[in-house]
């Protein structure tokens, strides 16, 4: 088989964070080429290299044996390089075809762009109505729609960027296989970019293994097995006797409960969160016991999210519960969490400050305040947290907005943590914040929980997970896939579960 | 602080020359033009006397904005729940049995109670249905304008009784004495209607409201950011319907003041409203929301709308003020969004 696309040499760095360093990547004609990683090992960088999204610091693009230069995306469009995203970029008030044509120069025909949109339809067995309006579809049935709007363009190079997260089983084996038909039949290639080590095992030919920005392994899909990937992809030692272990892994939640001594302080059982019909959380149960930092591990987009926003009372689930000390909380009141002692440092810092209010008033925004506050009083007790918590701030009357990432986040913790909380949920603390403002945050939790607090830690990183939980909860697909405890959590494992294998 | 002040005095310097460019352009001197105004609004106590008639209304508008906006539900239709107001106030001062003052303490407290259902409709609509607030509070003030023209052509609500063989206007009967606002002073000296003060009152309270207590600061945290607001426990879509419904029961409060003070005719008439719901909008949006800030903003608004009056004599047309009152707000505006962007 001949080389389609070569990457060479390919380095893209972000201020001081290194995305891609000295990339390789070669897909060759007629083949499913899967790129494997987690989250922040630079798949997505790279792939938006190639289709000229980002512009890079070095290496070279070579198509069918030529040096090729992408400027911008409709370079790399004009390249045939083609991308269906993660994030589906439909205009849902839009119908089918409108969308298909969207980008389009010239006249708008709509007979022929419905015709066009049959015609690639019946060509790779992805039927869609063109008339249909996009918010009325399924999530597989918009997959679909972006698929179409791709292979429209005839590209040479199809990336898919997590195809299947939005897609049941049935809907992925299909969508699977009309690929390998396109690829073969008509000589393109398929990036496929995955965490699930199961599809890429199953429909990929070659695999090409990120970690950190580098190239950790690239070879025939058939000659690896899932644990190696494993391995390679989360990249820490394994044990000695894990080799043998790690066809026994799935521990089910309920026995890990039951080697947890003391009364759980939050017990989640059973959370079902709908979103436009897909489910988001499927069942998820997990417990915290007080004094425990619990760890949720798992690839971006498989309901942690949600499950944040459960716990900070932005969603109300469609079944399920949460007790915390014992006691049922009635998610739909607001602010029951919080009363009940929930702190929650939510993952996107903005929605849990007011940019535009003061560092007093954000500091005093969820403490019991009187009908008539006193002002006064609020930057007193504001100074007093400031201080505790090292929040570096111009003045206590500055808006929030004027702080760095760090301060804001501190700004959050201290907040919380001043309500005397008896459970902590932080998702992804750290993100973006400098080495400095980490070790502080770690530190932070660390005394939470040494004073009795359970805090359950959502996050993506897994150096961060394994340096302070005490147990790894690992999510997939919305449901908790396997809890060990920390000592166990060994890459490899924690692969497997992540991967759903 | 300098630069910003300097550079609103050049938009509004601006915003002067080219409205005295204006009156040059329709034939008339800038000079008479602004002797005029200020003859009609500031010069004598009669003059004064009519400028804080409007400023009355205005001002109460003004302070009903500075809560939607302050809460983020922007209500825009002050002009339909002014005339609401004004509806219910007539419909309670001529049909109610009530005697002394009484009367007009009921017709205040139930305009301002229906300019605050009427807005109120648009936080229901908003809640079930997702309709956006700016489009139906706007859409409901045109809704408000054939509801009083209805009820002031249908002999059963409240158009006028037939006197003898005299043809009927499509207005209500004058209220009776009872049910009008008194004022303290008598013409020819300075008479402060109470109105305003009760708009003065109006504006205070807001402004304490607005920033001292824990509603106005649930209010700000609504506003500026709603996600914030529900993870601290805020009842989202109540607090926000209050704000509007507050807005609204402020403009139906001017509607109420509009018929008992004598800036109108006391008769519920279909054009009484006379925009001054659009207006009192502005008058928030140049005091940036800030009701305290609206007192003088509004002074300046009703010195425009009482001088605009004796306009016409001097061969200006009077609807320069309005070109002028546009200027001025788009000068106050232009330099606060410059800011803004310069900020970020």
């Amino acid at each position: 088989m001949t080389e389609l696309l070569q990457l060479r040499g390919i380095s893209k760095r972000f201020g001081p964070v290194v995305a891609c360093d000295a990339v390789d990547l070669t897909v060759r004609e007629g083949e499913v080429h899967g790129l494997l990683g987690e989250n922040g090992a630079g798949k997505s960088t790279l792939m938006n290299v190639l289709l000229g999204l980002t512009q890079r610091d070095a290496g070279t693009i070579i198509h069918r044996g030529k040096t090729v230069h992408v400027g911008g995306p409709r370079n790399a469009i004009g390249l045939g390089f083609g991308m269906v995203h993660q994030q589906l970029s439909l205009v849902e008030p839009l119908t089918v075809w409108e969308n298909v044509i969207l980008g389009d120069r010239g006249r708008v025909d709509r007979a022929k762009a419905c015709a066009d949109v049959e015609a690639v339809a019946a060509r790779y067995g992805l039927p869609v109505d063109p008339l249909s309006r996009v918010d009325r579809l399924s999530a597989g049935e918009r997959q679909r729609v972006e698929l179409i709007k791709c292979l429209r363009r005839d590209p040479s190079v199809l990336v898919l960027d997590e195809p299947t997260s939005l897609l049941t089983e049935a809907e992925s084996a299909e969508l699977f296989a009309v690929l390998r038909r396109v690829v073969r039949a008509e000589r393109r290639a398929v990036i496929l970019i995955s965490h699930r080590l199961a599809e890429i095992t199953a429909a990929t030919d070659r695999v090409t293994v990120l970690r950190r920005g580098r190239v950790v392994h690239t070879g025939r899909t058939a000659e690896t097995t899932p644990p190696e990937l494993a391995r390679w992809m989360v990249g820490r030692e394994v044990a000695v006797e894990a080799e043998a272990a790690a066809l026994g892994v799935l521990v089910a939640p309920a026995q890990a409960a039951a080697t947890t001594t003391a009364a759980p302080v939050l017990r989640v059982r059973d959370l079902r969160v709908l979103v436009g019909g897909t489910p988001r959380l499927d069942g998820l149960s997990l417990d915290v016991a007080p004094g425990e930092i619990l760890g949720l591990y798992g690839v971006e987009g498989n309901g942690q999210d949600v499950l944040g926003d459960v716990l900070a009372g932005l969603v109300t689930p469609d079944g399920g519960t949460v007790e915390v000390g014992g006691q049922p909380i009635d998610l739909t009141r607001p602010g029951a969490l919080h009363l009940a002692g929930v702190g929650v440092v939510p993952e996107d810092r903005r929605t849990a400050l007011v940019l535009d209010m003061t560092v007093a008033e954000n500091l005093a925004m969820k403490a019991p305040m009187s009908a008539f506050p006193n002002r006064r009083r609020m930057r007193a007790a504001a100074g007093r947290l400031v201080e505790e918590y090292g929040i570096a701030v111009p003045s206590l009357d500055a808006p929030a907005r004027a702080l760095s990432g760090g301060n804001q986040q501190r700004l959050v913790l201290a907040r919380e943590l001043s309500a005397a909380p008896r459970v902590l949920v932080a998702a992804q603390p750290t993100q973006g914040l400098d080495v400095g403002a980490i070790g502080d945050v770690h530190r932070r939790f660390q005394r939470v929980a040494d004073q009795g607090v359970g805090v359950l830690l959502i996050s993506t990183a897994l150096e961060e997970v394994l340096a302070l939980a005490s147990r790894v909860a690992v999510i997939s697909s919305g449901r908790i896939a396997g809890i060990l405890p920390a000592e166990e959590a060994t890459g490899e494992r924690l692969g497997l579960l992540v991967g759903g294998a | 602080m300098i630069a910003r002040l300097s550079l609103r005095s050049a938009a509004v310097g601006a915003a002067l020359a080219l409205s005295a460019a204006l009156v040059a352009a329709t034939g008339g001197s800038p000079a008479a033009a602004l002797r005029a105004l200020y003859q009609g609004s500031l010069a004598d106590p009669t003059a004064w006397t009519a400028t804080l008639l409007y400023v009355a209304p205005l001002l109460l508008v003004a302070a009903g904005a500075c809560v939607s906006a302050r809460s983020g539900m922007f209500n825009i239709g002050q002009e339909g729940q002014v005339l609401i107001g004004a509806l219910a106030g007539a419909w309670v001062a001529l049909r109610l049995a009530v005697g002394g003052p009484v009367l007009v303490v009921c017709v205040l407290v139930c305009a301002a109670l229906a300019g605050g259902a009427w807005a109120g409709l648009s936080a229901l609509m908003y809640r079930w249905r997702g309709v956006d607030v700016v489009v139906s509070t706007l859409l409901m003030t045109f809704v408000a304008q054939q509801v009083v023209a209805f009820a002031v052509t249908t002999p059963w609500l409240l158009q006028e009784s037939r006197v003898g063989d005299a043809a009927v206007s499509a207005q209500s009967n004058r209220l009776p004495a009872g049910a009008l606002l008194g004022s303290f002073g008598e013409y020819p000296g300075l008479a402060v209607n109470c109105g305003l003060v009760l708009a003065v009152v109006a504006a205070v309270l807001v402004a304490v409201a607005l920033d001292r207590t824990r509603w106005g600061f649930r209010l700000t945290m609504l506003g500026r950011n709603e996600i914030a607001a529900r993870h601290a426990g805020v009842r989202v879509a109540r607090l926000g319907g209050a704000a509007l419904a507050v807005s609204g029961g402020l403009a139906g409060l001017a509607g109420a003041v509009l018929l008992t003070s004598p800036v109108g005719a006391n008769r519920l008439q279909p054009g009484m409203s006379v925009g001054v719901g659009w207006d009192g909008l502005l008058v928030a949006l140049v005091a940036r929301n800030r009701p305290l800030l609206a007192l003088p903003v509004a002074l300046l608004f009703g010195a425009l709308r009482a001088g605009g009056g004796f306009l016409a004599a001097t061969g200006v047309p009077p609807y320069l003020v309005d070109v002028v009152k546009a200027l001025l707000v788009l000068a106050f505006v232009v330099v606060g969004r410059a800011r803004d962007a310069g900020e970020r």
